[in-house]
């Protein structure tokens, strides 16, 4: 189990640097914009903006002081969708897209049980989600060092943590679809619509009074950003997102070690 | 005799089509068993049941006594090398980091004696990444990772396909070695000259269902001889010979036919012969007695 984990790392190298290099960029180019929407002219700007536009732009009163606006900008509105990418191409490419080129077959040949390899897979998923969580916290701080200002170390630590929770729960999701079911529309179909239909529920569900019914329903809605970067953790959220991937998970290993493995 | 692999009405059904149809056979430790049929007989989709990637839709496959499903088959494993003609190896490593990666696998280190003396027979280019390596290159490492833990049990799927006729040649030479040290080998192969070369049983698949369990002498025995006799006057070929071929050039005639008869009688009839001018007796390819067979399988 150990060894796959390690491939599974060493594989996902580049795919690894790369996302960690953009994400740590999002966060530190988000946070050196902070004094240009700081008081000033902006205020003016935001005021006249109609408030439908909060659920894209993010409620305008968090832009005014660094702890909403690092919750809102960074963690609110732009990470989900990056992280929801990154967790789609890599639930897809550990699971179908390896069975498709043939390397699942080559790795149950071995004496790798099944589990084993689902195992070593998810705890590789977890490893990359935890990296992709803690890449933009980097990118924050070196903002700050690049604006002058501090932020309480204990905000960023709480948004890594959900963060990383989001993203692996997401993940773990759309692994465990791969991998029950290898099969490579229904993962790629569910993961998309998860992740779309959650960033225009959560989004537009401010603006448009019928989808508020239905905002639970989002992945997103349980990653209220600018609350957990006031201090605010609702633990119930929390204990969804380990919900979700327990019940994941656990149906990967069910399911996996029960299906036809297609070769090349 | 110990069975290494045993199937029981072995079938495997895509869409109400059966793939492979109640396929019982057994094979004991230390047997070489071709496995040979068509393009879509069933060869690799019973490979594949029996390495546990797929389930049978009915029967069972016993591997090493014991009954292989898709959540043990890791378990046999440990005493099986596989390989085929078209493995999908991971690309992204070297040969020398892949074959590390299938040793810890095994538990094993590659400092074994079996491990060197594949790397001195198959030379395999171990730096480059796997992807940057020929198909024949591949197909060497996948073969050393096959052979590598020394299994008690080696299942091979189109084996030397993309083999140049040398490496072929090292990889017969491999199976023989390992045969006789008592290895068992089921391999499905292409190459029919290169099944009687090393088997010593063919089992003859088609369309899903297994038509005939056979020493490999038996179909080199079925393959016969090739006869070509060239002669002043026409003659008629012996009995039971299969005409291949009759031409004349100029004053001579050329008489060319499979005959499967005892040496004897085509002794006895060469006697007959008036002015023989030339002879050549060869063994007929078993291609030709596997087609020959497949035929008469058919009807």
């Amino acid at each position: 189990m150990f060894h796959v984990f390690l491939k599974t790392l060493r594989d996902k190298r580049f795919f690894i640097l790369g996302w960690s290099i953009g994400l740590a960029f999002l966060g530190f180019l988000m946070t050196s914009f902070f004094p240009s929407f700081n008081g000033g002219q902006i205020d003016e700007l935001l005021n006249s903006l109609p408030p439908a536009l909060e659920g894209l732009i993010g409620n305008l009163a968090d832009w005014r002081e660094l702890t909403g606006y690092i919750g809102s900008q960074v963690f609110d509105i732009r990470l989900p969708i990056f992280i929801s990418i990154l967790s789609i191409l890599l639930a897809i490419s550990l699971t179908v897209g390896e069975e498709d080129k043939g390397q699942l077959r080559t790795l149950i040949s071995l004496p790798i049980s099944r589990r084993h390899i689902a195992m070593g897979k998810w705890l590789a998923i977890v490893t990359i989600c935890l990296i992709a969580s803690v890449a933009p916290i980097i990118g924050v701080e070196l903002g700050l060092l690049t604006i002058n200002e501090t932020l309480d170390q204990m905000v960023l630590v709480r948004l890594g943590l959900f963060t990383w929770l989001l993203v692996t729960a997401l993940a773990t999701f759309i692994f465990s679809i791969g991998l029950a079911t290898g099969n490579r529309a229904l993962t790629t179909g569910l993961g998309i619509v998860i992740a779309i239909g959650s960033f225009l529920l959560t989004t537009f569900a401010q603006s448009v009074d019928w989808l508020k019914d239905y905002e639970k329903l989002s992945i997103f809605y349980y990653f209220p950003a600018v609350d957990i970067a006031k201090g605010t953790i609702v633990w119930h959220n929390m204990f969804f997102y380990l919900i979700i991937l327990a019940i994941a998970l656990v149906a990967a290993l069910i399911f996996f070690p029960r299906r036809d493995v297609k070769g090349n | 005799m110990t069975v290494i692999i045993e199937t029981k009405q072995l079938s495997k059904i895509y869409q109400g089509i059966p793939a492979v149809d109640s396929a019982d056979f057994s094979i004991s430790k230390g047997e070489v068993v071709g496995f040979v049929g068509l393009n879509g007989a069933g060869k690799s989709t019973t490979i594949n049941m029996l390495l546990g990637f797929i389930a049978p839709t009915k029967g069972e496959v016993q591997l090493f006594g014991e009954k292989v499903t898709l959540a043990n088959a890791a378990k046999s494993h440990r005493r099986i090398g596989f390989a085929t003609g078209d493995m999908s190896l991971f690309d992204d490593m070297t040969g020398a980091q892949y074959l590390k990666f299938i040793a810890r696998s095994y538990g094993m280190s590659l400092e074994t004696k079996t491990y060197k003396k594949l790397i001195q027979k198959f030379d395999p280019q171990l730096s480059k990444k796997l992807n940057a390596l020929s198909r024949g290159n591949k197909q060497k490492i996948a073969l050393i990772a096959a052979f590598m833990p020394d299994p008690d049990l080696v299942i091979l799927d189109e084996p030397s396909s993309g083999l140049d006729p040398l490496m072929q040649q090292h990889f017969i030479e491999l199976v023989r070695e390992q045969a006789a040290r008592g290895t068992t080998i089921f391999m499905s192969s292409h190459y029919l000259n290169e099944v009687v070369d090393v088997c010593t049983r063919v089992l003859l698949i088609k369309n899903g269902k297994l038509v005939k369990d056979m020493p490999a002498s038996e179909l080199e025995a079925t393959a016969g001889k090739l006869v070509r006799v060239v002669t002043k006057a026409k003659v008629a070929p012996p009995k039971l010979a299969e005409l291949v071929e009759r031409e004349r050039l100029d004053d001579r005639h050329v008489l060319q036919f499979v005959y499967r008869d005892t040496p004897y009688r085509l002794q006895e009839w060469l006697g007959t012969l008036p002015n023989l001018q030339d002879l050549t007796v060869s063994d007929d390819s078993a291609l030709a007695a596997f087609e020959d067979l497949y035929e008469r399988e058919a009807e």
